[in-house]
Protein backbone atom coordinates (compact mmCIF):
# COMPACT_ATOMS: atom_id res chain seq x y z
CA UNK A 1 0.00 0.00 0.00
CA UNK A 2 0.68 3.80 -1.24
CA UNK A 3 1.89 5.60 2.37
CA UNK A 4 1.13 9.20 2.49
CA UNK A 5 2.63 11.86 1.73
CA UNK A 6 2.23 15.97 1.34
CA UNK A 7 2.72 18.43 -1.22
CA UNK A 8 6.07 19.43 0.27
CA UNK A 9 7.47 16.22 -0.27
CA UNK A 10 7.28 16.29 -3.98
CA UNK A 11 10.60 17.15 -5.93
CA UNK A 12 11.44 20.69 -6.58
CA UNK A 13 14.15 19.66 -9.92
CA UNK A 14 11.52 20.50 -12.51
CA UNK A 15 10.85 17.57 -15.90
CA UNK A 16 9.50 20.31 -18.26
CA UNK A 17 10.21 22.97 -20.04
CA UNK A 18 7.81 26.24 -19.47
CA UNK A 19 6.00 27.90 -22.43
CA UNK A 20 4.17 24.75 -23.76
CA UNK A 21 1.62 25.34 -26.04
CA UNK A 22 -1.22 23.25 -24.70
CA UNK A 23 -4.29 25.30 -23.87
CA UNK A 24 -4.68 27.70 -20.69
CA UNK A 25 -5.98 25.08 -17.79
CA UNK A 26 -4.84 22.12 -19.14
CA UNK A 27 -5.11 19.68 -17.01
CA UNK A 28 -3.02 16.81 -18.52
CA UNK A 29 0.00 19.46 -18.55
CA UNK A 30 0.31 19.65 -14.47
CA UNK A 31 -0.47 15.01 -14.99
CA UNK A 32 2.57 14.98 -17.12
CA UNK A 33 4.89 17.32 -14.73
CA UNK A 34 3.57 15.10 -11.68
CA UNK A 35 4.12 11.90 -12.80
CA UNK A 36 7.88 12.51 -14.36
CA UNK A 37 8.52 14.65 -11.33
CA UNK A 38 7.88 11.60 -8.87
CA UNK A 39 9.65 8.68 -11.34
CA UNK A 40 12.91 10.47 -11.82
CA UNK A 41 15.26 10.04 -14.37
CA UNK A 42 16.39 6.64 -14.20
CA UNK A 43 12.97 6.00 -16.53
CA UNK A 44 11.72 5.87 -19.98
CA UNK A 45 8.93 7.62 -21.88
CA UNK A 46 6.57 6.24 -23.81
CA UNK A 47 4.00 8.36 -25.45
CA UNK A 48 1.65 7.84 -28.64
CA UNK A 49 -0.39 10.24 -30.24
CA UNK A 50 -2.30 12.14 -28.04
CA UNK A 51 -1.80 15.89 -26.41
CA UNK A 52 1.00 15.01 -24.60
CA UNK A 53 3.81 14.33 -27.31
CA UNK A 54 3.08 17.56 -28.82
CA UNK A 55 2.13 20.23 -26.19
CA UNK A 56 3.76 19.28 -22.56
CA UNK A 57 7.45 19.54 -23.56
CA UNK A 58 8.32 17.23 -20.87
CA UNK A 59 12.09 17.13 -20.99
CA UNK A 60 13.64 14.35 -18.79
CA UNK A 61 13.33 11.44 -19.42
CA UNK A 62 14.01 10.54 -22.43
CA UNK A 63 11.03 10.13 -25.20
CA UNK A 64 9.86 6.97 -27.46
CA UNK A 65 6.67 7.61 -29.84
CA UNK A 66 5.51 4.34 -31.21
CA UNK A 67 1.93 3.89 -33.34
CA UNK A 68 -1.08 4.81 -31.95
CA UNK A 69 -2.23 1.17 -31.26
CA UNK A 70 1.06 -0.28 -30.56
CA UNK A 71 1.68 1.78 -27.38
CA UNK A 72 1.93 -1.67 -24.99
CA UNK A 73 3.80 -3.70 -27.55
CA UNK A 74 6.72 -1.18 -27.89
CA UNK A 75 6.78 -0.90 -23.75
CA UNK A 76 7.21 -4.42 -23.87
CA UNK A 77 9.83 -4.60 -26.26
CA UNK A 78 12.07 -1.72 -24.44
CA UNK A 79 11.30 -3.55 -21.12
CA UNK A 80 12.30 -6.92 -22.14
CA UNK A 81 15.53 -5.18 -23.84
CA UNK A 82 16.08 -3.71 -20.18
CA UNK A 83 15.78 -6.93 -19.08
CA UNK A 84 18.46 -8.31 -20.87
CA UNK A 85 21.40 -5.76 -20.30
CA UNK A 86 20.45 -6.10 -16.74
CA UNK A 87 18.67 -2.86 -16.04
CA UNK A 88 15.07 -4.13 -14.79
CA UNK A 89 15.11 -0.86 -12.27
CA UNK A 90 14.33 1.75 -15.08
CA UNK A 91 11.01 2.43 -15.06
CA UNK A 92 9.49 1.99 -18.54
CA UNK A 93 6.26 4.33 -18.32
CA UNK A 94 3.55 5.04 -20.75
CA UNK A 95 1.92 8.51 -20.69
CA UNK A 96 -1.37 7.55 -22.57
CA UNK A 97 -4.66 9.09 -23.30
CA UNK A 98 -7.68 7.77 -22.76
CA UNK A 99 -8.18 6.89 -26.56
CA UNK A 100 -4.97 4.62 -26.34
CA UNK A 101 -5.89 3.14 -23.61
CA UNK A 102 -9.33 2.21 -23.53
CA UNK A 103 -10.17 2.23 -27.52
CA UNK A 104 -7.23 2.00 -29.68
CA UNK A 105 -4.31 0.41 -27.30
CA UNK A 106 -7.07 -2.16 -25.75
CA UNK A 107 -5.53 -4.96 -27.21
CA UNK A 108 -1.89 -4.28 -26.95
CA UNK A 109 -2.92 -3.41 -23.20
CA UNK A 110 -4.54 -6.25 -22.18
CA UNK A 111 -2.19 -8.63 -23.40
CA UNK A 112 0.95 -6.90 -21.99
CA UNK A 113 -1.04 -6.95 -18.53
CA UNK A 114 -2.23 -10.95 -18.95
CA UNK A 115 1.55 -11.55 -19.49
CA UNK A 116 2.82 -9.48 -16.43
CA UNK A 117 5.26 -7.50 -18.67
CA UNK A 118 7.60 -4.91 -16.46
CA UNK A 119 6.58 -1.72 -17.58
CA UNK A 120 4.24 1.22 -15.62
CA UNK A 121 1.30 2.21 -18.13
CA UNK A 122 -0.01 5.88 -16.99
CA UNK A 123 -3.66 6.85 -18.68
CA UNK A 124 -4.51 10.17 -18.07
CA UNK A 125 -8.26 10.40 -18.87
CA UNK A 126 -9.72 13.71 -20.77
CA UNK A 127 -12.94 11.33 -21.69
CA UNK A 128 -12.71 11.90 -25.12
CA UNK A 129 -10.05 12.57 -28.21
CA UNK A 130 -9.69 15.86 -27.12
CA UNK A 131 -6.62 16.29 -29.10
CA UNK A 132 -8.51 16.52 -32.49
CA UNK A 133 -11.29 18.07 -31.36
CA UNK A 134 -13.53 15.70 -28.70
CA UNK A 135 -14.88 12.89 -30.23
CA UNK A 136 -16.23 10.48 -27.88
CA UNK A 137 -13.87 7.49 -26.47
CA UNK A 138 -15.42 4.64 -24.51
CA UNK A 139 -13.88 6.38 -21.81
CA UNK A 140 -16.19 9.11 -22.12
CA UNK A 141 -19.23 9.44 -19.50
CA UNK A 142 -22.77 8.69 -19.95
CA UNK A 143 -24.98 12.30 -21.38
CA UNK A 144 -21.63 13.62 -22.41
CA UNK A 145 -21.85 16.19 -25.34
CA UNK A 146 -18.98 15.61 -26.97
CA UNK A 147 -18.78 16.59 -31.15
CA UNK A 148 -19.66 12.62 -32.53
CA UNK A 149 -22.14 12.73 -29.52
CA UNK A 150 -23.81 15.99 -29.91
CA UNK A 151 -26.83 17.24 -28.19
CA UNK A 152 -29.84 17.60 -30.66
CA UNK A 153 -33.30 17.09 -30.57
CA UNK A 154 -33.37 12.77 -30.77
CA UNK A 155 -29.95 12.57 -28.66
CA UNK A 156 -29.38 13.68 -24.86
CA UNK A 157 -25.25 12.65 -25.22
CA UNK A 158 -23.49 9.71 -25.54
CA UNK A 159 -25.69 6.99 -24.68
CA UNK A 160 -23.46 4.59 -23.32
CA UNK A 161 -21.78 4.39 -19.58
CA UNK A 162 -17.87 4.44 -19.24
CA UNK A 163 -15.44 1.87 -19.50
CA UNK A 164 -14.20 0.89 -15.88
CA UNK A 165 -10.75 0.21 -17.36
CA UNK A 166 -9.00 0.21 -13.89
CA UNK A 167 -11.48 -2.47 -13.04
CA UNK A 168 -10.87 -4.86 -15.78
CA UNK A 169 -7.35 -4.06 -15.55
CA UNK A 170 -7.61 -5.20 -11.51
CA UNK A 171 -9.20 -8.78 -13.47
CA UNK A 172 -6.19 -9.67 -15.57
CA UNK A 173 -4.56 -9.95 -11.29
CA UNK A 174 -1.10 -7.24 -12.59
CA UNK A 175 0.42 -6.35 -9.19
CA UNK A 176 -0.97 -2.36 -9.03
CA UNK A 177 -3.75 -1.19 -10.19
CA UNK A 178 -4.39 2.42 -9.05
CA UNK A 179 -6.67 5.54 -9.78
CA UNK A 180 -5.63 8.93 -9.19
CA UNK A 181 -7.10 12.72 -9.75
CA UNK A 182 -5.27 16.08 -10.89
CA UNK A 183 -6.93 17.69 -7.35
CA UNK A 184 -4.82 15.05 -5.28
CA UNK A 185 -1.01 15.62 -6.16
CA UNK A 186 0.32 14.34 -3.29
CA UNK A 187 -1.95 10.95 -3.70
CA UNK A 188 -1.03 10.14 -7.10
CA UNK A 189 2.95 11.03 -6.14
CA UNK A 190 2.71 8.56 -3.62
CA UNK A 191 0.72 5.90 -5.38
CA UNK A 192 4.06 6.25 -8.35
CA UNK A 193 6.37 6.13 -5.42
CA UNK A 194 5.13 3.23 -4.55
CA UNK A 195 4.31 1.40 -7.82
CA UNK A 196 7.69 2.53 -9.09
CA UNK A 197 9.61 0.16 -6.86
CA UNK A 198 7.51 -3.01 -8.00
CA UNK A 199 8.25 -5.13 -10.93
CA UNK A 200 5.84 -6.29 -13.16
CA UNK A 201 2.37 -4.56 -15.49
CA UNK A 202 1.25 -1.43 -12.94
CA UNK A 203 -1.73 0.38 -14.30
CA UNK A 204 -2.55 3.95 -13.03
CA UNK A 205 -5.84 5.85 -14.45
CA UNK A 206 -6.19 9.59 -13.73
CA UNK A 207 -8.46 11.86 -13.96
CA UNK A 208 -7.28 15.24 -16.29
CA UNK A 209 -9.95 17.83 -16.93
CA UNK A 210 -9.64 19.18 -20.39
CA UNK A 211 -10.91 22.79 -20.49
CA UNK A 212 -11.73 23.24 -24.16
CA UNK A 213 -13.52 19.81 -24.43
CA UNK A 214 -15.01 19.64 -21.46
CA UNK A 215 -16.45 23.29 -21.68
CA UNK A 216 -15.50 24.55 -18.34
CA UNK A 217 -13.52 27.72 -17.29
CA UNK A 218 -9.79 27.15 -16.95
CA UNK A 219 -9.27 28.47 -13.56
CA UNK A 220 -11.79 25.90 -12.49
CA UNK A 221 -9.33 22.73 -14.01
CA UNK A 222 -8.87 21.69 -10.16
CA UNK A 223 -11.71 22.04 -8.98
CA UNK A 224 -13.59 20.17 -11.18
CA UNK A 225 -11.46 17.27 -10.45
CA UNK A 226 -11.65 17.47 -6.83
CA UNK A 227 -15.48 17.91 -6.40
CA UNK A 228 -15.63 14.78 -8.88
CA UNK A 229 -13.63 13.12 -6.19
CA UNK A 230 -15.42 14.32 -3.80
CA UNK A 231 -18.87 13.26 -5.07
CA UNK A 232 -17.98 9.90 -6.00
CA UNK A 233 -17.54 10.13 -9.61
CA UNK A 234 -13.71 9.84 -9.47
CA UNK A 235 -13.03 7.23 -6.52
CA UNK A 236 -9.72 7.22 -5.86
CA UNK A 237 -8.02 3.57 -4.31
CA UNK A 238 -5.65 1.22 -5.26
CA UNK A 239 -5.78 -2.53 -6.02
CA UNK A 240 -2.84 -4.97 -5.79
CA UNK A 241 -2.09 -7.89 -7.01
CA UNK A 242 -5.87 -7.61 -8.40
CA UNK A 243 -7.07 -8.86 -5.38
CA UNK A 244 -6.20 -6.62 -2.31
CA UNK A 245 -8.31 -3.44 -2.76
CA UNK A 246 -8.34 0.05 -0.47
CA UNK A 247 -9.47 3.04 -0.99
CA UNK A 248 -7.00 5.81 -0.40
CA UNK A 249 -9.69 9.02 -0.30
CA UNK A 250 -12.58 8.64 1.77
CA UNK A 251 -14.55 12.14 1.97
CA UNK A 252 -16.99 11.90 4.99
CA UNK A 253 -19.73 12.48 3.54
CA UNK A 254 -20.27 12.53 -0.49
CA UNK A 255 -21.20 15.96 -2.46
CA UNK A 256 -24.21 15.65 -5.06
CA UNK A 257 -22.82 15.14 -8.34
CA UNK A 258 -24.38 17.87 -9.56
CA UNK A 259 -22.20 20.53 -8.06
CA UNK A 260 -19.63 19.16 -10.59
CA UNK A 261 -21.42 18.29 -13.22
CA UNK A 262 -23.26 22.11 -13.67
CA UNK A 263 -20.02 23.83 -14.21
CA UNK A 264 -19.27 21.42 -17.11
CA UNK A 265 -20.16 22.62 -20.47
CA UNK A 266 -20.57 19.41 -21.68
CA UNK A 267 -23.24 18.34 -19.37
CA UNK A 268 -25.74 21.52 -19.38
CA UNK A 269 -28.14 20.10 -20.97
CA UNK A 270 -28.93 17.39 -18.12
CA UNK A 271 -32.22 17.56 -16.91
CA UNK A 272 -33.17 16.94 -13.05
CA UNK A 273 -34.19 13.11 -13.93
CA UNK A 274 -31.02 12.61 -15.75
CA UNK A 275 -29.08 14.42 -13.02
CA UNK A 276 -30.92 12.14 -10.54
CA UNK A 277 -29.84 8.52 -12.18
CA UNK A 278 -26.53 9.71 -12.32
CA UNK A 279 -26.40 10.76 -9.05
CA UNK A 280 -28.15 7.11 -7.96
CA UNK A 281 -25.19 5.05 -10.09
CA UNK A 282 -22.56 7.16 -7.91
CA UNK A 283 -24.18 6.36 -4.75
CA UNK A 284 -24.50 2.99 -5.64
CA UNK A 285 -21.08 2.68 -6.74
CA UNK A 286 -19.59 4.02 -3.77
CA UNK A 287 -21.35 1.69 -1.45
CA UNK A 288 -20.72 -0.93 -3.42
CA UNK A 289 -16.70 0.23 -2.74
CA UNK A 290 -16.98 0.97 0.88
CA UNK A 291 -18.49 -2.82 1.35
CA UNK A 292 -15.34 -3.81 -0.44
CA UNK A 293 -12.40 -1.54 1.29
CA UNK A 294 -9.30 -2.92 2.81
CA UNK A 295 -10.65 -6.54 2.20
CA UNK A 296 -10.01 -8.98 -0.58
CA UNK A 297 -11.90 -9.16 -3.48
CA UNK A 298 -12.55 -10.79 -6.46
CA UNK B 1 -15.42 41.06 -54.69
CA UNK B 2 -14.96 41.79 -51.12
CA UNK B 3 -12.14 39.44 -49.00
CA UNK B 4 -12.23 39.46 -45.32
CA UNK B 5 -9.13 37.81 -43.63
CA UNK B 6 -10.20 37.44 -39.32
CA UNK B 7 -7.11 37.14 -36.86
CA UNK B 8 -8.32 35.94 -33.56
CA UNK B 9 -7.06 33.63 -30.67
CA UNK B 10 -8.18 29.99 -30.41
CA UNK B 11 -11.30 30.32 -28.25
CA UNK B 12 -12.75 33.72 -29.18
CA UNK B 13 -14.68 32.59 -31.87
CA UNK B 14 -12.81 33.63 -35.28
CA UNK B 15 -14.70 31.04 -37.03
CA UNK B 16 -17.45 30.63 -35.74
CA UNK B 17 -17.54 34.82 -36.46
CA UNK B 18 -17.16 34.23 -40.31
CA UNK B 19 -19.81 31.13 -40.42
CA UNK B 20 -22.47 34.23 -38.36
CA UNK B 21 -21.23 36.69 -40.86
CA UNK B 22 -21.00 34.47 -44.14
CA UNK B 23 -24.77 33.14 -43.20
CA UNK B 24 -26.19 36.91 -42.46
CA UNK B 25 -24.38 38.30 -46.27
CA UNK B 26 -26.34 35.08 -47.24
CA UNK B 27 -29.78 36.03 -45.97
CA UNK B 28 -29.50 39.01 -47.68
CA UNK B 29 -28.82 37.34 -51.08
CA UNK B 30 -25.45 38.24 -51.41
CA UNK B 31 -22.76 34.87 -52.41
CA UNK B 32 -20.33 34.48 -49.77
CA UNK B 33 -17.97 31.80 -48.22
CA UNK B 34 -16.54 31.15 -45.19
CA UNK B 35 -13.52 29.70 -44.70
CA UNK B 36 -11.94 28.16 -41.60
CA UNK B 37 -8.39 27.61 -41.32
CA UNK B 38 -7.70 24.55 -39.35
CA UNK B 39 -4.39 23.59 -37.62
CA UNK B 40 -3.21 22.59 -34.21
CA UNK B 41 -4.61 25.61 -32.76
CA UNK B 42 -5.11 25.32 -28.89
CA UNK B 43 -7.13 27.69 -26.90
CA UNK B 44 -5.33 30.89 -26.88
CA UNK B 45 -2.94 30.14 -29.56
CA UNK B 46 -3.60 32.74 -33.04
CA UNK B 47 -5.69 31.46 -35.57
CA UNK B 48 -7.41 32.84 -39.28
CA UNK B 49 -10.19 32.60 -40.85
CA UNK B 50 -11.59 34.28 -43.92
CA UNK B 51 -14.44 35.82 -45.85
CA UNK B 52 -15.41 36.32 -49.55
CA UNK B 53 -18.83 38.56 -49.97
CA UNK B 54 -19.95 38.90 -53.68
CA UNK B 55 -23.12 39.96 -55.97
CA UNK B 56 -22.29 36.87 -58.15
CA UNK B 57 -20.98 33.57 -58.05
CA UNK B 58 -17.78 33.24 -56.60
CA UNK B 59 -15.36 30.84 -58.27
CA UNK B 60 -12.35 31.49 -56.01
CA UNK B 61 -11.98 27.90 -53.37
CA UNK B 62 -7.83 29.56 -51.67
CA UNK B 63 -7.50 30.62 -48.68
CA UNK B 64 -7.74 34.82 -48.73
CA UNK B 65 -3.92 36.40 -49.30
CA UNK B 66 -4.97 40.23 -50.08
CA UNK B 67 -7.96 40.91 -48.07
CA UNK B 68 -10.10 44.40 -48.17
CA UNK B 69 -10.34 44.11 -44.76
CA UNK B 70 -8.73 42.63 -41.82
CA UNK B 71 -10.80 42.44 -38.60
CA UNK B 72 -8.30 41.57 -35.34
CA UNK B 73 -10.26 40.06 -32.92
CA UNK B 74 -7.72 40.39 -29.60
CA UNK B 75 -6.14 43.38 -28.87
CA UNK B 76 -2.18 42.11 -28.06
CA UNK B 77 -2.19 40.06 -31.54
CA UNK B 78 -0.59 42.70 -33.75
CA UNK B 79 2.35 42.02 -30.91
CA UNK B 80 3.02 38.24 -32.61
CA UNK B 81 1.17 38.14 -35.75
CA UNK B 82 2.15 40.62 -38.79
CA UNK B 83 -2.36 41.06 -39.31
CA UNK B 84 -1.88 43.93 -41.79
CA UNK B 85 0.10 40.90 -44.12
CA UNK B 86 -0.65 41.46 -47.67
CA UNK B 87 -3.82 44.20 -47.20
CA UNK B 88 -4.56 46.17 -49.98
CA UNK B 89 -3.76 49.66 -49.94
CA UNK B 90 -6.34 52.08 -49.06
CA UNK B 91 -8.31 48.82 -47.08
CA UNK B 92 -9.43 48.50 -43.72
CA UNK B 93 -8.42 47.09 -40.60
CA UNK B 94 -11.46 46.56 -37.69
CA UNK B 95 -9.42 46.24 -34.57
CA UNK B 96 -10.60 45.34 -30.89
CA UNK B 97 -8.79 47.59 -28.99
CA UNK B 98 -10.10 49.16 -25.37
CA UNK B 99 -7.10 52.81 -25.82
CA UNK B 100 -6.97 55.75 -28.05
CA UNK B 101 -7.03 55.03 -31.49
CA UNK B 102 -3.72 56.34 -32.67
CA UNK B 103 -2.15 53.47 -29.82
CA UNK B 104 -3.11 50.91 -31.54
CA UNK B 105 0.22 50.01 -33.05
CA UNK B 106 -0.95 49.60 -36.93
CA UNK B 107 0.10 52.22 -39.32
CA UNK B 108 0.24 51.74 -42.67
CA UNK B 109 -1.87 53.00 -46.10
CA UNK B 110 -5.20 51.81 -44.32
CA UNK B 111 -7.98 53.06 -42.59
CA UNK B 112 -8.25 51.97 -38.47
CA UNK B 113 -11.71 51.21 -36.83
CA UNK B 114 -11.63 50.53 -33.06
CA UNK B 115 -14.14 48.76 -30.42
CA UNK B 116 -13.45 47.25 -27.00
CA UNK B 117 -15.18 44.48 -27.49
CA UNK B 118 -13.55 42.65 -24.74
CA UNK B 119 -14.73 44.95 -22.24
CA UNK B 120 -18.22 44.80 -23.83
CA UNK B 121 -18.30 40.98 -24.64
CA UNK B 122 -17.09 40.78 -20.32
CA UNK B 123 -20.02 42.93 -19.08
CA UNK B 124 -22.81 41.59 -21.68
CA UNK B 125 -21.57 37.46 -21.69
CA UNK B 126 -19.56 37.62 -19.00
CA UNK B 127 -16.89 36.02 -20.99
CA UNK B 128 -14.27 37.52 -23.17
CA UNK B 129 -15.38 36.00 -26.41
CA UNK B 130 -14.99 38.56 -28.64
CA UNK B 131 -16.33 37.30 -32.31
CA UNK B 132 -20.24 38.80 -32.00
CA UNK B 133 -18.68 42.07 -30.64
CA UNK B 134 -16.56 42.71 -33.38
CA UNK B 135 -19.15 41.48 -36.23
CA UNK B 136 -21.18 44.58 -34.50
CA UNK B 137 -18.86 46.52 -34.97
CA UNK B 138 -18.14 45.55 -38.44
CA UNK B 139 -21.53 45.87 -39.71
CA UNK B 140 -21.26 49.76 -38.25
CA UNK B 141 -18.12 50.12 -40.07
CA UNK B 142 -18.51 48.66 -43.61
CA UNK B 143 -21.92 48.96 -44.20
CA UNK B 144 -21.56 45.61 -45.49
CA UNK B 145 -24.12 43.77 -43.79
CA UNK B 146 -27.34 45.14 -41.50
CA UNK B 147 -27.24 44.89 -37.90
CA UNK B 148 -30.77 42.66 -38.17
CA UNK B 149 -29.60 40.12 -40.60
CA UNK B 150 -26.48 39.31 -38.15
CA UNK B 151 -29.00 38.95 -35.50
CA UNK B 152 -31.06 36.45 -37.84
CA UNK B 153 -27.82 34.81 -38.41
CA UNK B 154 -26.69 34.38 -34.98
CA UNK B 155 -29.91 32.35 -34.69
CA UNK B 156 -28.66 29.52 -36.79
CA UNK B 157 -24.89 29.32 -35.84
CA UNK B 158 -24.89 29.69 -31.67
CA UNK B 159 -26.89 27.61 -28.69
CA UNK B 160 -30.46 29.31 -27.74
CA UNK B 161 -29.51 29.84 -24.08
CA UNK B 162 -26.62 32.68 -25.52
CA UNK B 163 -28.42 33.94 -28.30
CA UNK B 164 -29.83 37.05 -26.72
CA UNK B 165 -26.46 37.79 -24.87
CA UNK B 166 -24.90 37.97 -27.83
CA UNK B 167 -27.28 39.94 -29.87
CA UNK B 168 -27.08 42.54 -27.26
CA UNK B 169 -23.42 42.40 -27.53
CA UNK B 170 -23.55 43.24 -31.19
CA UNK B 171 -26.23 45.64 -30.35
CA UNK B 172 -23.99 47.97 -28.35
CA UNK B 173 -20.71 47.16 -30.03
CA UNK B 174 -22.31 48.87 -32.91
CA UNK B 175 -23.01 51.74 -30.87
CA UNK B 176 -19.64 52.14 -29.63
CA UNK B 177 -17.18 52.07 -32.48
CA UNK B 178 -15.58 54.93 -33.21
CA UNK B 179 -15.32 55.86 -37.45
CA UNK B 180 -12.42 54.72 -39.22
CA UNK B 181 -9.47 56.76 -39.12
CA UNK B 182 -6.67 57.20 -41.32
CA UNK B 183 -3.68 55.25 -40.01
CA UNK B 184 -0.71 56.97 -42.06
CA UNK B 185 0.69 58.87 -39.29
CA UNK B 186 0.43 56.77 -36.52
CA UNK B 187 3.18 54.67 -34.60
CA UNK B 188 3.67 51.17 -35.56
CA UNK B 189 4.56 48.56 -33.13
CA UNK B 190 7.23 45.94 -34.48
CA UNK B 191 6.09 42.39 -34.72
CA UNK B 192 8.35 40.54 -32.75
CA UNK B 193 8.71 37.27 -32.93
CA UNK B 194 9.96 36.67 -29.43
CA UNK B 195 12.44 33.12 -28.74
CA UNK B 196 12.33 31.26 -25.49
CA UNK B 197 14.90 32.06 -22.73
CA UNK B 198 14.99 28.38 -21.63
CA UNK B 199 17.18 25.88 -24.08
CA UNK B 200 15.02 24.99 -26.83
CA UNK B 201 12.79 21.97 -27.70
CA UNK B 202 10.90 22.17 -30.41
CA UNK B 203 7.74 23.92 -28.64
CA UNK B 204 8.99 25.84 -26.26
CA UNK B 205 8.15 29.45 -26.46
CA UNK B 206 7.19 32.77 -25.18
CA UNK B 207 2.95 32.88 -24.20
CA UNK B 208 2.63 35.88 -22.45
CA UNK B 209 0.54 37.13 -24.94
CA UNK B 210 -2.36 34.50 -24.93
CA UNK B 211 -3.42 36.11 -21.69
CA UNK B 212 -6.49 38.64 -20.95
CA UNK B 213 -5.27 38.62 -17.36
CA UNK B 214 -2.11 37.93 -15.02
CA UNK B 215 -1.85 36.74 -11.22
CA UNK B 216 -0.45 39.41 -9.20
CA UNK B 217 1.21 37.49 -6.03
CA UNK B 218 0.89 39.51 -2.49
CA UNK B 219 4.63 38.46 -0.92
CA UNK B 220 3.65 39.73 2.65
CA UNK B 221 0.54 37.27 2.31
CA UNK B 222 2.08 34.30 0.78
CA UNK B 223 2.92 31.56 3.25
CA UNK B 224 4.65 29.36 0.97
CA UNK B 225 2.44 26.58 0.86
CA UNK B 226 3.51 25.43 -2.59
CA UNK B 227 -0.19 24.36 -4.00
CA UNK B 228 -0.12 27.32 -6.54
CA UNK B 229 3.53 25.97 -8.11
CA UNK B 230 2.17 22.11 -7.88
CA UNK B 231 -1.26 23.54 -10.26
CA UNK B 232 0.52 25.97 -12.14
CA UNK B 233 0.16 23.43 -15.63
CA UNK B 234 2.71 25.72 -17.53
CA UNK B 235 5.48 25.79 -14.86
CA UNK B 236 5.72 29.42 -14.86
CA UNK B 237 5.74 29.50 -10.58
CA UNK B 238 8.68 28.72 -9.24
CA UNK B 239 9.90 29.04 -5.22
CA UNK B 240 12.18 31.78 -4.13
CA UNK B 241 13.27 31.69 -0.36
CA UNK B 242 10.31 29.80 -0.43
CA UNK B 243 7.76 32.15 -1.52
CA UNK B 244 5.84 31.57 -4.49
CA UNK B 245 7.08 33.51 -7.71
CA UNK B 246 5.69 33.98 -11.14
CA UNK B 247 7.92 34.06 -14.87
CA UNK B 248 5.37 35.98 -16.86
CA UNK B 249 6.98 34.98 -20.00
CA UNK B 250 5.47 31.67 -19.66
CA UNK B 251 2.52 32.38 -18.13
CA UNK B 252 -0.89 32.08 -20.22
CA UNK B 253 -3.26 33.64 -17.53
CA UNK B 254 -5.42 30.37 -16.66
CA UNK B 255 -6.21 31.78 -13.44
CA UNK B 256 -5.56 28.23 -11.59
CA UNK B 257 -2.89 29.62 -9.16
CA UNK B 258 -5.82 32.53 -8.11
CA UNK B 259 -8.53 29.67 -7.86
CA UNK B 260 -6.58 27.37 -5.31
CA UNK B 261 -4.62 29.86 -3.83
CA UNK B 262 -5.83 29.46 0.07
CA UNK B 263 -4.80 32.45 1.45
CA UNK B 264 -5.66 34.68 -0.98
CA UNK B 265 -2.12 35.92 -1.68
CA UNK B 266 -2.96 35.71 -5.16
CA UNK B 267 -5.19 38.58 -7.64
CA UNK B 268 -6.09 38.56 -10.96
CA UNK B 269 -5.36 41.92 -13.19
CA UNK B 270 -6.42 42.49 -16.46
CA UNK B 271 -3.55 42.81 -18.85
CA UNK B 272 -2.55 46.20 -19.91
CA UNK B 273 -2.77 46.86 -23.51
Amino acid sequence: MSKKMSIRDLRKEEVMWPGNPACQGCGGSIIGRLIFKALGRNSARVEVASCAPGFMNIRVPSFFGPAFEGAAAFMTGLARGYKIIGREDIVVAGLIGDGGTADIGFQGLSGAAERNENVFWFTYDNEAYMNTGGQRSSATPEFASTSTTPVAKMSRGKTSEKKNVPMILALHHVPYVATASVAYPEDLTAKIVYGKELRGFRYMHINSPCPTGWGTDPKDTIKIARLAVESGLWPLYEILDGRHFKLTYKPRELKPVSETLKIQGRFRHLKDEEIASIQKATTENWSRLLAIDGKDIF
Amino acid sequence: MIEIRFHGRGGQGAVTAVKILASAIHLEGKFTQAIPMYGTERRGAPVVAFCRIDDKRIRERDLVHEPDIVVVLDPLLNRSVDVTEGLKAGGLVIVNYPGNIKDTGLAGNFKVAAVDATKIALDVIGRPITNTAILGAFAKVTGLVKLESLAEAVNGELPSRIIASNVETMKRAYEATTAPANASGFRKTDVVKRASTQPLISYSRVVSDWRISHPVIDKNACVGCKRCWVYCPETAISLVDGKAEINYDYCKGCGICNEECLVGAIKMEREEV
